[in-house]
């Protein structure tokens, strides 16, 4: 079989453009399909990136990428019940880790990148299946067909390719829904803020987020698929109203929507196959440990390193030996992260209690703590053991948690 | 104040495919009590008809990919459109 290029990278967002720049750079010919007439045209994030994998593949990227706010201060909100809210803030002006971003201005900045470089990218070429065919794979498009020994998969979280070769099947336990609008509000000053809101969606797994971008704010949820089956409303009129309990008027500029993996560590997808490197949303890449999420990083430097496990591989001279990716990954921030914060996230994953009781323990114990009347004061300890009781939340189960969350 | 669901779908840019590229099977959805499609997905394009049936708005999409998970029965027939939505800011 004669193939068209040594990798032909199904996907043209973070993963995929982050691959294609790395192996072209290996010296390797490189097609990418993406299914938008430009890259991000299809994509929604929540809207931070944390910049260290983006600085190893664009080494001046600060400079030059269309990013929107460096992210200095990060606020936690607890809604509790009975008018009760608990915020926690921490600024650090100067900080440049993480940037608002907004992706359809961004990944078409990076598709450029990619394509000075020499990268060909294929838009509004849509995958409509693949098959295996000789010591390659045949990738079926609405523009025809495509063969290459290797295929790198970054077509984001639904994972097509993999679902076409029969390597994957969804199961809704392992998806969440982000709902956003991008509200035309222009915030103050030059640096950012992040705000997770937890306690406004109640029997819901999730929890609501804000970024503050250059001239306009991201609003929107995150939440569990299949809490979203009991809901007595649709998600799109919870959005607005938890926007109207939040009181952000400004205009609504833009209505998006996408799933977000979250599988967790140990239950990640197959990340490869014989001539299938997966990378990004499409391998269940994203990271949750109570302080951050991240799943753009995640993109990027898995991408970078199918890129260079595509050259290893072809060195090698049989495409069959993708496990080469999956060591290199291992031996990477990316899955060296994401086994760390497994623990984390199993107890945010399993536990109901993180979005309703616990804020409410707390709030409840707070408002005791923060008033005077004639009965007496008891011992901050004593309060918090009540205020407990009151909350049904056993303190025992409550420091396992803990415990699980930070050791 | 809320924005209704098809004033905030319009802000979007769309390019409608002819066909459409989400089915249901009828057999299923009359069946089924539950209409978790209507609950999950952030377009509004699921609305069910008072015999049970469901009407497919496959040009509200948002492509988000929900409507892989969304029905537990395995009722919604799912593929990405040929053209379809462009997110502006994303």
């Amino acid at each position: 079989m004669s193939f068209d290029a040594d990798v032909i990278i199904v996907g043209g967002g973070l993963a995929g453009l982050s691959a294609a720049i790395t192996a072209v750079k290996e010296g390797l010919s490189v097609i990418v399909i993406e299914r938008g007439e430009y890259s991000g045209a299809k994509n929604v994030s929540g809207g931070r990136m944390y910049i260290h994998a983006l600085q190893q593949l664009i080494p001046d990227a600060l400079e030059r990428a269309p990013l929107e706010r460096p992210i200095t201060k990060e606020t936690f909100v607890f809604y509790c019940s009975d008018d009760k809210k608990l915020t926690l803030s921490f600024e650090e002006k100067g900080k440049k880790n993480s940037y608002s971003v907004l992706r359809a201005k961004f990944d078409q900045w990076l598709a450029k990148e990619a394509e000075s470089l020499g990268v060909l990218i294929s838009y509004s070429t849509l995958l409509t299946g693949a098959r295996r065919e000789g010591n390659g794979i045949v990738i079926e498009t609405n523009r025809g067909e495509l063969r290459a020994p290797l295929v790198i998969e970054a077509d984001g979280v639904t994972a097509p390719l993999s679902r076409f070769l029969g390597l994957r099947r969804m199961e809704p336990k392992y998806y969440m829904l982000g709902v956003k609008e991008v509200l035309n509000i222009k915030p103050e000053g030059d640096e950012g803020e992040a705000v997770t809101i937890v306690g406004l969606t109640k029997g819901y797994k999730g929890g609501v987020f804000t970024y503050t971008n250059k001239d306009t704010i991201s609003f929107g949820f995150t939440l569990k698929v299949d809490s979203l089956y009991n809901s007595d409303k649709p998600s799109h009129q919870l959005i607005e109203e938890i926007r109207e309990k939040l009181g952000l008027k400004g205009e609504i500029l833009e209505y998006s929507a996408h799933l977000i993996p979250y599988f967790g560590y140990e239950n990640l997808p197959k990340l490869y196959d014989a001539n299938i490197m997966v990378t990004g949303d499409a391998a269940g890449l994203l990271y949750e440990d109570g302080f951050v999420i991240r799943g753009m990083d995640m993109a990027i430097g898995s991408g970078m390193i199918a890129g260079k496990a595509a050259k290893k591989i072809k060195d090698l001279g049989d495409y069959t030996k993708t496990d080469i990716y999956y060591e290199m990954l291992k031996e990477s921030f990316v899955l060296k992260d994401l086994e760390n914060a497994w623990r984390s996230f199993k107890v945010l994953e399993a536990d109901e209690k993180i979005y309703s009781s616990y804020p409410d323990f707390i709030c409840s114990a707070l408002s005791k703590l923060f008033s005077v009347d004639s009965n007496g004061r008891q011992r901050p300890l004593k309060v918090l053991l009540s205020s407990a009781k009151e909350k049904g939340v056993s303190v025992t189960e409550a420091l396992k948690d803990i415990m699980e969350m930070v050791l | 104040m809320m924005v209704e669901l098809l004033k905030r779908l319009g802000l979007n840019k769309y390019n409608v495919d002819p066909k459409p590229h989400i089915e249901v099977d009828e057999n299923i959805c009359i069946k089924c009590k539950e209409k978790f499609c209507i609950r999950v997905c952030p377009a509004g394009t699921y609305e069910a008809l008072p015999d049970g049936r469901i009407v497919v708005h496959y040009e509200r999409c948002l492509e988000c990919g929900a409507a892989l998970v969304a029905c537990p029965y395995g009722s919604i027939k799912f593929r990405f459109p040929e053209n379809g939505i462009s997110y502006r800011y994303g």
